[in-house]
């Protein structure tokens, strides 16, 4: 029991990396990358990982070591106060402060290459947060938004080709949302009255998650959608369909027979 | 010390019962229409008759029921209702109260706990009136008319898409919200029946002894007669609104091979007949299209609303004028005076806790036409339906005929005009004001 405090304190270092060791194998770790910058956000976030992580086991260490060195019940000496290390302190605060600015120069490509060089295009889609749906607007045979031509869904079902450059424009009607596409590595924050930019090219197909990363009322678990990436040639299909539904003049109505 | 201690494990034990509910959570109850009930001064006995009837034909919110009349599918429902049974999916059960609850309410009154922040507020089933339709004004909606709500949402409203829920929970959804309507509407039915055909003094709360005064169909075959009737001719309502949906006319339904010259001629005639006196749109609309016309008048739930309250702030007057007229009688006059003042008094307690629970009024406030957003629906096809059917429980009108085979105020080509009208304003210059600059992020950042 003598050294009770400096065990537990151990705790702390070892679940920790055994969290970190474990997850991958438990389905605790990042949702599958289907974007073309998503490698370098990832690594950035591994580098980082392995950066903080090894200085936190050694932190953790030197923490449990003296804990466990001079235990009250092993020392009865006095303590002997000392007024520090001039050299000492520099060094710890030089240490870090070198780090964080190597790594704020580290990722300045990735972050000019996610907020600062737009592509210069027509948006792909226009979507819009509103409590508590993404509504998407798709602009239509002249590529123009806000013409009679737009297709308009507001099921939260963005469909999008791949392997394509893809520009959305995100607004909101009413609050704060956050576009979180957890695949694509992508999430952009969204304000009323202004319009965000938010530009990738998806690599797979398939269905992932769209969520709203931003609380925005009471609803805000209920925003999620979905996005589907298809191929070029799904994707015409399902936009000519998706006219053709929107033009609706009239309806299919069971026969007697059908009944 | 040792008194503390046992002092302090006590009142945690306490505090931990207390918590948990001491292992007990409370089951949902469907709760009375209290509005209808006083309106109809139904007293207090009849109203346990009416619960206990309805819990019979319908069952709890844990354990829904429906009789085979009704048409509904049990199966359907048990997956809607009951307890959330988990967030994973697959797990089917549970979903009204996992999705619509909080909104809608465990009755379907539009009276959850976040109803009241929002606007406009959820939709009470219970009158069976549903806005967005492609069936007569009067009429039920359709299966698909749900199902649109349930899969597109409500732009412009709260109510969120669901169309990435499996079909078989939509479906199961669509089911639950008949059953709410269907029960909603047999409770309002029940109260007509008792307040009809029951012998009791609302004045002393006093019901007549034997079956006249007695809510008891389970022992009254007569009763059970009549209120099998009153279930038939409401699911007879659901049933017969699935056939009978408004398809328009092939001969004026538009072509998609129209020039831009042919629809802007179209929408020039629906711009004559949205402000003119037949069509009439810009009496509630507004000469601006921005929906600032008429502006005063009330939805069907809310006249409720608004009548209930009116009709309890008469009641202290009222209460005054008894209270005077009292000093000028005496003998059986002044005792039955006295009897209809204490009975006035206790109708304005009940009255003044029921409006409590009311929400604040709101006015129906007619859609603006330039923001191009449509609650019911962007294809043609719902406009359509919206000018030929109006927009059940609000001031719209139709402008179509009433029933099938009647005179309508416009003829298809008309509303068809107008459709395209619509479909244009939000397209003007007048509409399109300069909202936020194009590249403001650039600036910002």
């Amino acid at each position: 029991m003598n050294r009770f405090w400096a065990l537990l304190f151990l705790l702390v270092p070892v679940m920790g990396v055994l969290t970190f060791a474990i997850a991958p194998y438990q389905g605790w770790w990042f949702p599958p990358d289907i974007s073309e910058h998503g490698r370098t956000i990832d690594d950035l976030f591994f580098f980082i990982l392995w950066l903080t992580g090894v200085v936190f086991v050694v932190t953790e260490s030197a923490l449990f070591y003296f804990m466990w060195k001079y235990d009250a019940k092993k020392n009865p000496a006095p303590v002997k106060y000392s007024h520090g290390s001039h050299t000492l302190e520099v060094v710890w605060t030089i240490l870090p402060a070198v780090t964080l600015l190597f790594i704020a120069i580290y990722q300045m490509d990735a972050w000019a290459a996610a907020k600062m060089r737009k592509p210069n295009m027509a948006p792909t889609a226009e979507i819009t947060g509103r409590q508590f749906n993404w509504d998407v607007r798709y602009p239509g045979p002249d590529k123009v938004l806000g013409t009679p031509d737009d297709l308009i869904r507001t099921d939260g079902d963005v469909h999008l080709p791949v392997g394509e450059e893809i520009l959305l424009t995100i607004t909101s009607q009413d609050v704060l949302h956050s576009f979180f596409l957890p695949n694509m590595r992508m999430k952009q924050d969204v304000v009323p009255g202004m319009d965000q930019s938010m530009w990738f090219k998806a690599t797979e197909t398939g269905e992932y998650d769209i969520v709203c990363a931003e609380l925005c009322g009471w609803g805000h678990y209920k925003m999620k959608g979905r996005l589907t990436v298809q191929t070029r040639e799904a994707f015409d299909k399902w936009l000519v369909e998706s006219y053709a539904a929107q033009d609706a003049v009239t309806i299919a109505v069971a026969t007697e027979e059908e009944n | 010390m040792i008194q503390t201690s046992k002092h302090r494990s006590l009142t945690i034990t306490l505090f931990a019962a207390a918590a948990v509910g001491c292992g007990k959570t409370e089951r949902p109850e469907f709760r009375l229409n209290m509005p209808e009930m006083v309106t109809a001064q139904i007293i207090p006995q009849h109203q346990q008759e009416i619960a206990d009837t309805l819990a019979a034909l319908f069952g709890t919110p844990d354990e829904p029921f429906a009789l085979a009349s009704t048409g509904l599918d049990v199966k359907k429902l048990r997956i809607a209702a009951g307890q959330v049974a988990g967030y994973e999916p697959g797990v089917k059960r549970g979903l009204y109260r996992q999705h619509c609850v909080h909104c809608h309410g465990i009755n379907g009154d539009g009276h959850g706990p976040t109803a009241m922040i929002l606007n406009p507020y959820p939709r009470d089933y219970r009158k069976g009136v549903f806005k967005f339709k492609s069936t007569y004004n009067p009429d039920r909606p359709a299966n698909e008319d749900l199902y649109a709500v349930l899969h597109d949402g409500i732009p412009g409203t709260s109510m969120p898409a669901f169309a990435l829920l499996p079909p078989d929970e939509i479906a199961a959804l669509i089911e639950y919200v008949k059953y709410l309507s269907i029960r909603g509407q047999t409770e309002t039915s029940l109260i007509g029946l008792v307040s009809q055909d029951l012998e009791y003094d609302p004045v002393t709360g006093v019901a007549a002894e034997g079956p006249e005064g007695k809510l008891d169909p389970a022992n009254n075959a007569d009763q059970r007669a009549v209120i099998d009737e009153m279930i038939a001719e409401i699911v007879e309502g659901w049933q017969a609104a699935n056939d009978q949906r408004i398809v328009p006319e092939q001969q004026f339904q538009p072509v998609d091979t129209r020039s831009v010259a042919q629809i802007a001629e179209s929408a020039e005639k629906g711009r004559v007949l949205f402000y003119g006196e037949r069509a009439n749109c810009v009496k509630c609309h507004g000469p601006t299209a921005l929906g600032d016309g008429q502006q005063n008048d009330f939805d069907v739930w809310m006249k409720e609303n608004v009548a209930f309250r009116e009709a309890t702030e008469k009641l202290p007057e009222s209460i005054d004028t008894l209270e005077k007229e009292l000093g000028e009688l005496d003998g059986e006059a002044y005792e039955a005076a006295e009897q209809e003042l204490s009975a006035k008094q206790n109708e304005l307690i009940v009255r003044e806790q029921v409006v409590e629970t009311l929400f604040p009024v709101r006015n129906a406030i007619p859609r603006n036409m330039r923001l191009g957003v449509y609650r019911g629906g962007r294809r043609p096809v719902d406009f359509f339906w919206r000018i030929h059917q109006g927009i059940a429980g609000t001031p719209m009108p139709a402008t179509g005929p009433a029933s099938p085979g009647a005179q309508g105020t416009l003829t298809e080509e008309e509303m068809w005009n107008i459709v395209d009208y619509i479909r244009s304003v939000p397209f003007e210059p007048a509409s399109r004001p300069q909202l936020r600059l194009v590249e403001n992020t650039e600036q910002v950042n």
